[in-house]
């Protein structure tokens, strides 16, 4: 219409374009900041979002099983993570650590009382989706986003696998995925309710502002271990060297 | 003198003083009571051969008629200097060469998915050097040609867009200063004392003037659904695409799409051309290389808030989306690490900050929290930014602890490290804001301890 040569095109587009105007009258952004953005196209955004939220908005078709995870698994992520998903020698472990008991609960027990170095992913994560997830945009390391989405479908199935979650014959696809959010051994275990997710919350202790001869307990002071002496470097050369305070000689030999 | 007399006095270091035997041993055995001694003593006789022979800095060991530093005129006085533009990007001077960005060992086996430190111990007022802020990147970071940047909006918009770095830096910017900090900083040390300085205890944290258009601004032109929208996604476009997911309230208020930091660029490691700034919440949320906003009515569970950055309670129930950082204080001079070289007046300094709002108050204790003076707090001072204090100390030779302790505009005192144990237990990794305590030994040495 706008491209017609006749003066009644011209006028017709003249109307359309009034109305147009009118239009965004109402969208005081739109009229003020014209030419700035585009509209992004169906396929820029399929490129783009890939994300996949806890209720699986997001997750794309397909499917994958554990046989398959395993021979991506032994091509792209052993090196890392281990054979079986339990190595802490490049990253923190990702499977071990859950029960029988866990999977029925819904709480990871051991989560009581293991220390921050040896809790593993799947003791950690209440969501599959999130390994879905991550796996499709970050994983392997050094060349993220090059699994096939079967692919990743594979390499999460092998995993679950892995901590028990499905038998060895599984096929995981989108048609199934929710069942296996049931399984999670972990998918109770966080909370919301704190004070650190609305700035206006309150925070977990209300410190004290005494200014003269307040409660301390000099009795029970730590010291920074000296078996830490150099293993940051010589401090005197993480300080100015020159004026009156200077970083102490703390050097090692090469 | 006293050999300890000898140590608070004089002290510019002559190279090369310590025998490397002792060097040998110090790095096996570490520095005990009898091997600081004995570093002394040789100090205390390196030093004097060198005043024997005036090899010493004039102005430490002034000539009788005076300091040649005066008296002599100076190379730099008597002597062409360099020309314009012989830097045309400067650089600091040759002299400060030791305030650097620096890992700290142990942490992380991919130098790319890893964490370097801001020297904080060296720093003056608020505002961080582009070149000296934190880095954290989750899988290395690139410089990305601005020409092929875009970022796009979609979720509940009515028009899902793209826009060029071109089209953004079009659009009504605002300029602001925010103190960045990553929710693990000061991670090390729930458990007790374990890293030396300022830079590795507190270094994940820096504050940079901000420029870019307001969040609200963007999200308004695509039209969001104000009714449904709840949370935010924010995606990178790194190897890692990093995602974390924003409470819409904290995006519609004072969030910036930023390119600016510090009136330049944004740093490559910093996220240039685009980044996220979502003021006083923690740093993962401040998503680099900007690529993509989501805007949904639920949170995403990403990576970010789902295996990392969640906060293990005692029970072992996790607390997930703590987003916010809370008010928090450290000295950063004198600081672990360091040693006072003479008794005397000294300047007590350091750095307040909330993630709640303005800083009110900061006080301050030389002896372990028992008695606590009001800080000046040096202007500006404005909301989610740090706030610089400084305090008139005069040191007498004696052991002290020193401590600060922050209050924010609506009031939250910064707690102790034991009352945070109380609630979180030693397990805990982020956000610890306890107050930090200084032990200042009779020899003028500073260290990293805890007081309960």
């Amino acid at each position: 219409m706008f491209n017609s040569r006749s003066v009644g095109g011209v006028m017709r587009g003249l109307t359309m374009s009034a109305l147009v105007l009118l239009a965004c009258v109402s969208s005081a952004h739109a009229e003020k900041f014209a030419r700035i953005g585009r509209a992004a196209t169906p396929s820029e955004i399929a490129a783009w979002d890939i994300d996949v939220r806890p209720d699986f908005q997001g997750l794309p078709r397909g499917a994958g099983s554990v046989a398959q995870g395993e021979k991506v698994w032994v091509a792209r992520c052993a090196s890392c993570h281990g054979e079986f998903a339990e190595s802490p020698s490049v990253f923190p472990p990702l499977v071990g650590g859950t029960t029988r008991a866990d999977i029925e609960r819904g709480r990871v027990a051991g989560l009581a009382a293991v220390s921050e170095n040896s809790k593993t992913t799947l003791m950690k994560l209440a969501t599959v989706s999130t390994l879905f997830d991550y796996i499709r945009r970050a994983m392997p390391f050094d060349a993220p986003k090059s699994l096939k989405v079967d692919e990743v479908y594979a390499v999460t199935a092998f995993m679950l696998n892995l901590a028990d979650l499905v038998p060895a014959d599984y096929v995981l696809s989108e048609k199934n995925i929710a069942e296996v959010q049931q399984r999670m051994p972990n998918r109770d275990g966080n909370t919301t309710a704190h004070g650190m997710l609305d700035v206006r919350g309150k925070p977990d202790v209300s410190g004290k502002d005494c200014m003269r001869d307040c409660a301390i307990d000099t009795n029970t002071m730590l010291l920074l271990p000296s078996t830490v002496n150099g293993l940051n470097g010589n401090l005197a050369e993480q300080n100015r060297p020159y004026g009156s305070i200077r970083g102490i000689e703390t050097r090692r030999s090469p | 003198m006293s050999v300890r007399r000898s140590v608070g006095r004089l002290l510019p270091a002559p190279e090369n003083f310590i025998p490397d035997a002792v060097l040998e041993e110090i790095s096996a055995q570490g520095l005990d009571a009898s091997r600081r001694d004995f570093l002394r003593k040789s100090f205390a006789a390196a030093s004097a051969t060198l005043a024997a022979g005036g090899a010493l800095a004039a102005s430490d060991h002034p000539a009788p008629d005076g300091d040649m530093a005066i008296l002599q005129p100076s190379a730099h006085s008597t002597r062409l200097g360099h020309p314009v533009a012989f830097t045309p990007y400067g650089s600091p001077s040759k002299h400060e060469a030791n305030l650097q960005r620096r890992e700290s060992p142990g942490l992380t086996r991919k130098r790319e998915s890893s964490i370097s430190f801001t020297p904080l111990q060296g720093l003056f007022g608020i505002i961080t050097p582009s070149g000296l802020h934190f880095e954290r990147h989750h899988a290395g970071w690139h410089d990305i040609d601005p020409r092929e940047h875009r970022l796009m909006i979609n979720g509940l918009v009515s028009t899902a867009k793209v826009y060029t770095m071109a089209e953004l830096m079009r659009l009504p910017s605002v300029s602001r200063m925010h103190f960045i900090e990553c929710g693990a900083n000061s991670a090390m040390d729930w458990g007790g004392p374990a890293v030396p300085t300022v830079q590795y205890t507190h270094g994940m944290l820096s504050c940079c003037e901000f420029t870019g258009v307001p969040l609200s601004l963007l999200l308004e032109d695509c039209g969001i659904d104000k009714q449904k929208a709840k949370w935010l996604l924010a995606e990178g476009s790194d190897g890692a695409s990093l995602t974390r997911s924003i409470p819409i309230d904290r995006a519609l208020d004072d969030a910036i799409v930023a390119w600016g930091m510090n009136g330049e660029m944004l740093r490559p490691e910093n996220g240039y051309p685009l980044r996220l700034v979502v003021p006083g919440l923690q740093g993962v949320c401040w998503v680099k290389w900007l690529r993509r906003l989501e805007v949904g009515d639920a949170p995403f569970a990403t990576r970010e808030e789902s295996t990392q950055y969640l906060d293990l309670m005692p029970d072992g129930l996790q607390r997930q989306y703590t987003v916010i950082q809370e008010c928090k204080s450290v000295i950063t001079s004198p600081s672990g690490g360091q040693r006072l070289l003479d008794k005397g007046f000294y300047n007590i300094t350091g750095l307040a900050w909330s993630g709640r709002g303005k800083i009110a108050r900061v006080d301050v204790s030389v002896d372990g929290g028992r008695n606590w003076k009001t800080a000046r707090l040096e202007s500006p001072i404005l909301p989610k930014c740090l706030t610089r204090f400084n305090l008139d100390w005069a040191w007498d030779g004696k052991p002290y602890i020193l401590q600060s302790r922050a209050i924010d505009e609506a009031g939250h005192v910064q707690p102790k490290i034991a009352e945070l144990r109380a609630v979180r237990g030693k397990r805990s990794v982020y956000h610890n804001n306890a107050i930090q305590s200084w032990q200042v030994s009779a020899a003028g040495e500073v260290m990293n301890v805890q007081l309960s």
